[in-house]
C-alpha cells in the first residue's frame, strides 16, 4: 500500500499520455523556471546599469566624451543605448542641416527605435512564461481527465469495484493536475512581477530620451540664436 | 556594463531550474513515505480471552480432593487398627462378646458389601466428606482420647453410611451419635475402666463393623487400585461435570456438619476452615503427606496416577491454547468498532458454547458503559459464532472450552 501509493511509483505506473502529458508538464516547469531566473538576472543588471549610467549622465560629464568612453562596436543596453543611437544621429545630422526641427525629429526618431529595441529585449521570454502559466492547467487537467477515464474503463474489467482498485488509478490522474499546478503558479507569479519590472524600466528609459532629447534642444536653439546673431 | 548583460546567459538559470526541480522531486519521495506510516497504524482490537481457569483450576481441586481422599484413607487404616486393638482388649475382657463378635461379623460383611457398593458409586461424595471427617478426627486426636475419637469416628462413618442409604435415616442416627456422645463424654470424665459391658459389647461391634469394613474397603481399594487410577483422570472429568452437584452436596454436608459441630461446638473451628480455603487445602496437603509417610503403596500409585491427570490437564491446555486463538482472530475479524468509542473502552463477554461449537449465549458481564461498543462485541461473537474447531479438542477438554470470557479492548481506533 505504501509503495504502491509513493508519487514515483504512481508515476511509472501510469498510462502513456499521462506520461507525455506529466513530462510536457515538467519540461514546461523547467523551461519556465529557467526563464524566471534569467529574466531575474536580467532585469537585476539592467536596473543595475540604468542606475550607474544615470549617475554617470547627470555627473556633468561632457556628452562628446561619454560617448567617446565606449567604443562603437561594442554593443550597449537599456539608457546608454538609447543616448548612444540619439547622440550619433545628433552628430551626424548636425552638419548636413540647418534645421534644428530636422536634427531633433531625427534624434527622435533614433532614439525611439532604440527604446524599442531595449523594450523587446526585456521582454524577451516573458511571453513564453505566460503561455506555461495560462497553459499548464489545462494540459495537466487533461491528464487528469484520460488518467480517470482509463481507471473507469479498468474498473469496467474488474468483478468488485473496491476502493484499493480505483484509488492508484486516480492517484495517478490526479498527480498530472498536481504537475500542472505547479508549473503554472510560479509562472504567474513572476510572469507578472518580471513584467512590471520590464514596464517600469522602459519607462525610466523613456523618460531619459526625453530629457536627452530636451538636452539637445536646449543645445539647438541656442546655436541657431548664436547662428543668426 | 555591457560586459555584464553579455554574461547573464542562459547556463546557470538552467542549473537553477534543474536543481529547484530536482529538490521538489526529492522532497516528494523522501518525506511522504515518512509521513505515510503515521495512518497505517491500523486499527487492531484485541479480543483477549479472560478466564482460562476452568482446567488447570479444576484440576487442582481434583487432585487436591483427592489427596484429601487419601489421607483420609491411611487415617482410617491407622485408627482402624487403633480401635482393633482396643477392642481385642475389650474383646479378652468379656467372654461372651465372642457370640456377638460372629454376628457383628456377619452384620460387618453385610455392612462392607454395601459400603462397597455405595462409596464406588459416591467415591467423589464420599471422598468430600471423609476429608472433613479425617480432619476433625485430627483435632479430636489432639483434644481427646485416642478411643474416644475413633469411636465418634466410627459413629460419624456408620452416620454417614447411614445417610447415604437414606435420608430419613439420618436425623434419628445423629440424634443416636448425640447420644452416644454424650455417653462417651460422661466416660471420658469418668474414666475408661467404668464403661458398661453393654456399652463395651456395642463398641467392641461397632469396632468389629468398622473393622470389618475397612477391610472391605482395603479389599476393595487393592481390588479397585488400578481401576481407581484408570478413573481418576474421569474421577477429574466427572468431578468437573457434577461440580455444581457437588457444590450443593458441599453446601449439605456443611449444614449437617455445621449442627454436628454446634453440638460439638465447634462451630467457630469449622467457620475460619471454611473461610480460609486455601489453609484448609495447605492442611490438607499436609494431611496427605503425613498419610503418605504412613499409609500402603497404593498410596504412592494412587499419587502417581493423581500426576499422571494433573499432566494430561497441561497437555489440554497446551491444546486448548491453539483454539483460543482461533477464537479470538474469528471475533477480531469480525469486530466493527462504532465511530466515537471513547478511549480505554473495554467490555467483557461471557460465551456460551454448544457441543459441536455453536453460539448458545453471549452476554456482558461487565459493560463499558458504552452501549453500542457492548451491542458491538456481542455482534462480533455472533458473527463469528460457529467455532467448529471446538470439535477438534479432545473430548475431555471441549467441555472446559465451551464457556469462556472475552475481553473487548479496541486498539489504535481511526
Amino acid at each position: 500500500m505504501n509503495d504502491s501509493m509513493s508519487i514515483p511509483h504512481l508515476i511509472m505506473s501510469a498510462s502513456t499520455v499521462v506520461q507525455l502529458v506529466m513530462l510536457l508538464l515538467t519540461v514546461g516547469s523547467i523551461l519556465s523556471w529557467v526563464v524566471i531566473f534569467q529574466r531575474t538576472f536580467v532585469m537585476r543588471r539592467a536596473r543595475q546599469a540604468h542606475q550607474a549610467f544615470e549617475e554617470r549622465f547627470w555627473s556633468g560629464v561632457d556628452l562628446n566624451e561619454l560617448y567617446r568612453e565606449t567604443p562603437a562596436e561594442q554593443e550597449t543596453q537599456g539608457a546608454e543605448h538609447v543616448f548612444r543611437s540619439g547622440f550619433r544621429e545628433f552628430n551626424r545630422l548636425l552638419p548636413k542641416t540647418r534645421s534644428p526641427q530636422a536634427i531633433l525629429d531625427g534624434v527622435q526618431r533614433s532614439m525611439r527605435v532604440a527604446w524599442s529595441r531595449e523594450e523587446e529585449r526585456l521582454s524577451l521570454h516573458l511571453v513564453f512564461l505566460a503561455t506555461v502559466a495560462s497553459a499548464s492547467p489545462y494540459i495537466g487537467l487533461f491528464g487528469t481527465v484520460w488518467g480517470i477515464m482509463g481507471s473507469f474503463q479498468a474498473l469496467s474489467m474488474t468483478q468488485q469495484a473496491t476502493l484499493a482498485t480505483v484509488a492508484p488509478w486516480i492517484a495517478e490522474a490526479l498527480i498530472a493536475t498536481a504537475m500542472g499546478l505547479f508549473a503554472a503558479i510560479p509562472a504567474v507569479i513572476f510572469y507578472n512581477r518580471l513584467s512590471s519590472e520590464s514596464a517600469r524600466l522602459l519607462g525610466k528609459y523613456e523618460d531619459f530620451a526625453e530629457e536627452f532629447h530636451s538636452i539637445l534642444h536646449r543645445n539647438l536653439q541656442g546655436r541657431a540664436e548664436s547662428g543668426a546673431a | 556594463m555591457a560586459r555584464d548583460d553579455q554574461r547573464v546567459g542562459y547556463g546557470l538559470p538552467t542549473v537553477l531550474a534543474v536543481a529547484l526541480h530536482l529538490v521538489v522531486v526529492l522532497f516528494s519521495v523522501i518525506s511522504l513515505p515518512s509521513r505515510e506510516p503515521e495512518p497505517t497504524s491500523s486499527s487492531i482490537v484485541q479480543a483477549t480471552l479472560v478466564s482460562t481457569e476452568t482446567v488447570t483450576d479444576q484440576a487442582q481441586r481434583a487432585e487436591a480432593a483427592r489427596s484429601r481422599a487419601l489421607a483420609r484413607e491411611a487415617e482410617e487404616q491407622r485408627q482402624a487398627e487403633e480401635a482393633a486393638r482396643e477392642a481385642e482388649e475389650a474383646a479378652a475382657a468379656v467372654e461372651a462378646a465372642r457370640q456377638a463378635e460372629q454376628e457383628a461379623d456377619t452384620r460387618a460383611q453385610e455392612e462392607a458389601r454395601r459400603a462397597a457398593e455405595a462409596a464406588e458409586a459416591e467415591a467423589a461424595r464420599r471422598a468430600e466428606e471423609a476429608e472433613r471427617q479425617a480432619r476433625q478426627r485430627e483435632e479430636q486426636e489432639q483434644a481427646r482420647q485416642a478411643e474416644a475419637e475413633a469411636e465418634r469416628q466410627r459413629q460419624a462413618e456408620a452416620e454417614a453410611e447411614r445417610q447415604r442409604q437414606a435420608e430419613a435415616e439420618a436425623e434419628r442416627q445423629r440424634q443416636a451419635e448425640a447420644e452416644a456422645e454424650r455417653q462417651r463424654q460422661a466416660e471420658a470424665e469418668a474414666e475408661r475402666q467404668r464403661q458398661a459391658e453393654e456399652e463395651a459389647r456395642r463398641q467392641r461391634e461397632a469396632e468389629e463393623q468398622r473393622r470389618r469394613e475397612e477391610e472391605a474397603e482395603r479389599q476393595r481399594q487393592a481390588e479397585a487400585e488400578a481401576e481407581r487410577q484408570r478413573q481418576a483422570e474421569e474421577e477429574a472429568r466427572r468431578q468437573r461435570e457434577a461440580e455444581e452437584q457437588r457444590r450443593r452436596e458441599e453446601e449439605a454436608e456443611r449444614q449437617r456438619q455445621a449442627e454436628e459441630e454446634a453440638s460439638r461446638q465447634r462451630e467457630a473451628e469449622e467457620q475460619r476452615r471454611r473461610e480460609q480455603e486455601a489453609a484448609r487445602q495447605r492442611e490438607a496437603e499436609e494431611a496427605a503427606r503425613r498419610a503418605a509417610e504412613a499409609a500402603s503403596q497404593g498410596l504412592d500409585r494412587a499419587i502417581e496416577g493423581e500426576s499422571d491427570a494433573v499432566a494430561n490437564a497441561r497437555q489440554g491446555q497446551e491444546a486448548a491454547n491453539s483454539f483460543i486463538n482461533l477464537v479470538r482472530r474469528a471475533v477480531e475479524q469480525a469486530w466493527v468498532i462504532p465511530p466515537n468509542v471513547p478511549g480505554g473502552a473495554s467490555a467483557e463477554v461471557a460465551v456460551r458454547l454448544g457441543p459441536s461449537g455453536e453460539l448458545f449465549t453471549a452476554s456482558i458481564t461487565r459493560g463499558s458503559g458504552d452501549g453500542a461498543f457492548d451491542r458491538s462485541a456481542i455482534q462480533a461473537v455472533e458473527q463469528a459464532a460457529p467455532f467448529a474447531e471446538l470439535r477438534q479438542l479432545p473430548a475431555n477438554l471441549q467441555r472446559d472450552y465451551r464457556q469462556f470470557n472475552l475481553r473487548f479492548t479496541p486498539g489504535d481506533v481511526r
